[in-house]
C-alpha cells in the first residue's frame, strides 16, 4: 500500500462520511480516523459535523447563527436505521460456520440480507430496503432484540 | 381440478367400480378420450382395473406423490393446498416456494419434493430427507398480520402436524418447544419457518415442513437413531404419506382459518396440553450463552418462561432448547 492508496481510502472515507477506518493484513496495519473526535455523537449530528464543519469556517461575517448550519449538510448525509420488525434473536450470519452478512464498510443495496432475527423458530431475514453502505452495527450476535430497536446505521449512497 | 385428478377423485368415491361412459359424462369427454387418461395413470403406477360389468376400478395407488392425486384426496379447502406442486429432487422446498412467492404463486401454494438435496434445519442444519420416505414440504402463507404475529403461525403448524398424525396412526405425539413434534420423545417431524417482513408488515411466510414417515432405522444416520424416529418406527407398519400429506393440508387449513379469524388462543390451548417441555428441566443455547432451569409456563405469545436457578423468570424466544 502507498501513499495514492491510501488517499483513496480517505477519499471513499470522505465521500460515505466514515470517521474510522481499520486495516491488519500480515505485517501492516494501518488506522484512519477523520473528523469528530470524542465521545460518539449521534447519527444526524455526526453526519452533519463532518459535513457541516468545513461550511461554518467558509461561512462570511454576519451570516445566520449556529442553529442554521445543519441545514446546509445535504440530506444524503444523515444516517439511515435498520430496525428490528420483531422481538427475537439477532444473528449475524445464518449459520455459526457462515460468514457475517456484513461487516462495517459493507455496500448493500435494498435486497443485500444484513442480518437474522429469530423468534421460536421463525426465520426473519431482514434486508437492508436501501442502498448505500453499512456504518454502524448497533447489536452483537445471538442478543435479545425487541421490536422497532435499531440494529444497523446505514449511510445511504 | 385436472382431468386426472378428476377420474381419481371419481374412481376413490366409486370404489366399486364406475363405467367408462359414466366418466365420459362427468368429464365432458369421449370414452377414448378417458381411456387415454386411465393409461396415463397406469404408466404412473396405478392399478386401475377394467371389466365390462363393472368398469374402471381402482385397485392400488402408487407410493409417490402427484399432484393430481393430492388435489383428488384433499377436496375443498379455503386457503392451503389450492396449489400443489410435486417435485421429484430439489434443493429445498423452501427454496422452490421463495421463488414461487416472487411469481404468481397463490396464497396456500404448497411445494412437496420426494427428496432434497440441501434440506435444512434451524442455522444452516442439514435436514436428511431421502427420496419417497417422507413429507418434505413447504406452504406459501401472505397472512395480513405484523410480524410478530408470525409465531402464531408455527403454533398452528405443530398443532396441526400433531392432530393429523393421531387421525392417520392414532399416535398422540408431544410438542417440543416451540414446535418439534415428539413421540417417546425422538423428533418425527420439524418445523422451520422463513418470512420476508417489513417492519410494520408481514410480505411472504414460508412454512417448511419435515416430516419422517417411512423411513427405517438404518435410514437415520447412527448419531441420530437416539434422538430420531419415524411414523414405521413407531407404528410398525408402513404409512400412506398421501393420505398423511392431505390430512396435514386439512388441519393447516384449519388452523389457519382460526388464526385469521381471531381464535388463536383455541390453538395456544391445544399446544400448551401438548407440550411436553414444560415443568420439565431445561437448558437453553442462545450463541454462546447458555439458559438453566425449570420452563414453567407459555407466555401468551408462545415465549417460554424459565425459572433460573436464583428463582428469576427469564423469557426465552429462541435458541436450541434441551430437555433434562
Amino acid at each position: 500500500m502507498d501513499l495514492k492508496d491510501i488517499k483513496a481510502i480517505i477519499d471513499l472515507m470522505r465521500k460515505n462520511a466514515l470517521s474510522e477506518f481499520e486495516l491488519e493484513k500480515q505485517d501492516f496495519k494501518i488506522k484512519l480516523k477523520r473528523g469528530v473526535s470524542g465521545p460518539m455523537l449521534p447519527a444526524e449530528d455526526t453526519a452533519a459535523l463532518a459535513y457541516g464543519a468545513p461550511q461554518v469556517m467558509a461561512l462570511p461575517a454576519g451570516a445566520p447563527p449556529p442553529a442554521a448550519v445543519p441545514a446546509l449538510a445535504p440530506p444524503a448525509a444523515s444516517l439511515l436505521e435498520i430496525k428490528s420488525p420483531m422481538i427475537g434473536t439477532f444473528y449475524r450470519a445464518p449459520s455459526p460456520e457462515s460468514a457475517d452478512y456484513v461487516e462495517i464498510g459493507t455496500e448493500v443495496t435494498p435486497e443485500t440480507v444484513v442480518c437474522l432475527i429469530e423468534a421460536m423458530k421463525v426465520m426473519n431475514e431482514i434486508k437492508a430496503e436501501v442502498k448505500g453502505v453499512v456504518t454502524h452495527i448497533l447489536v452483537e450476535n445471538a442478543k435479545p432484540v425487541e421490536f422497532g430497536q435499531p440494529l444497523f446505521r446505514i449511510r445511504p449512497a | 381440478m385436472t382431468v386426472d385428478a378428476s377420474i381419481l377423485c371419481a374412481l376413490r368415491e366409486m370404489s366399486w367400480g364406475v363405467s367408462g361412459a359414466e366418466l365420459s359424462r362427468q368429464l365432458g369427454m369421449t370414452r377414448a378420450g378417458v381411456w387415454g387418461h386411465i393409461e396415463q395413470l397406469r404408466a404412473l403406477g396405478y392399478d386401475i382395473e377394467a371389466s365390462p360389468h363393472r368398469g374402471y376400478r381402482l385397485l392400488s395407488s402408487p407410493d409417490s406423490l402427484h399432484a393430481d392425486d393430492l388435489y383428488s384426496r384433499l377436496g375443498l379447502t379455503r386457503v392451503i393446498g389450492r396449489e400443489i406442486h410435486v417435485f421429484q429432487e430439489t434443493t429445498s422446498t423452501n427454496d422452490v416456494a421463495a421463488r414461487l412467492a416472487r411469481g404468481e404463486a397463490r396464497e396456500g401454494a404448497v411445494v412437496f419434493a420426494e427428496s432434497q438435496s440441501k434440506g435444512r434445519g434451524r442455522m444452516g442444519r442439514v435436514w436428511l430427507s431421502p427420496a419417497g420416505k417422507g413429507l418434505w414440504f413447504t406452504v406459501l402463507l401472505r397472512p395480513n398480520i405484523a410480524p410478530a404475529g408470525a409465531t402464531q403461525l408455527t403454533i398452528a403448524a405443530a398443532t396441526a402436524l400433531a392432530r393429523a398424525i393421531t387421525l392417520q396412526t392414532g399416535i398422540v405425539p408431544d410438542i417440543k418447544w416451540p414446535n418439534d413434534i415428539l413421540i417417546r420423545g425422538r423428533k418425527v417431524a420439524g418445523i422451520l419457518t422463513e418470512m420476508s417482513a417489513e417492519l410494520d408488515h408481514l410480505k411472504d411466510l414460508l412454512l417448511g415442513i419435515g416430516m419422517d414417515v417411512n423411513l427405517e432405522t438404518e435410514d437415520f444416520p447412527a448419531a441420530l437413531r437416539q434422538t430420531a424416529t419415524s411414523l414405521a418406527i413407531e407404528t410398525g407398519a408402513k404409512v400412506n404419506r398421501s393420505e398423511l400429506a392431505v390430512a396435514i393440508l386439512r388441519e393447516l387449513d384449519r388452523d389457519y382459518d382460526l388464526i385469521n379469524k381471531g381464535h388463536f388462543e383455541v390453538l395456544a390451548e391445544q399446544w400448551q396440553e401438548r407440550c411436553s417441555t414444560l415443568g420439565r428441566e431445561v437448558s437453553i443455547r442462545v450463541g454462546d450463552r447458555v439458559i438453566r432451569g425449570q420452563a414453567e409456563s407459555l407466555d401468551d405469545d408462545g415465549a417460554l418462561l424459565v425459572r433460573g436457578a436464583h428463582g428469576h423468570l427469564e423469557r426465552i424466544i429462541g435458541g436450541d432448547v434441551t430437555v433434562g
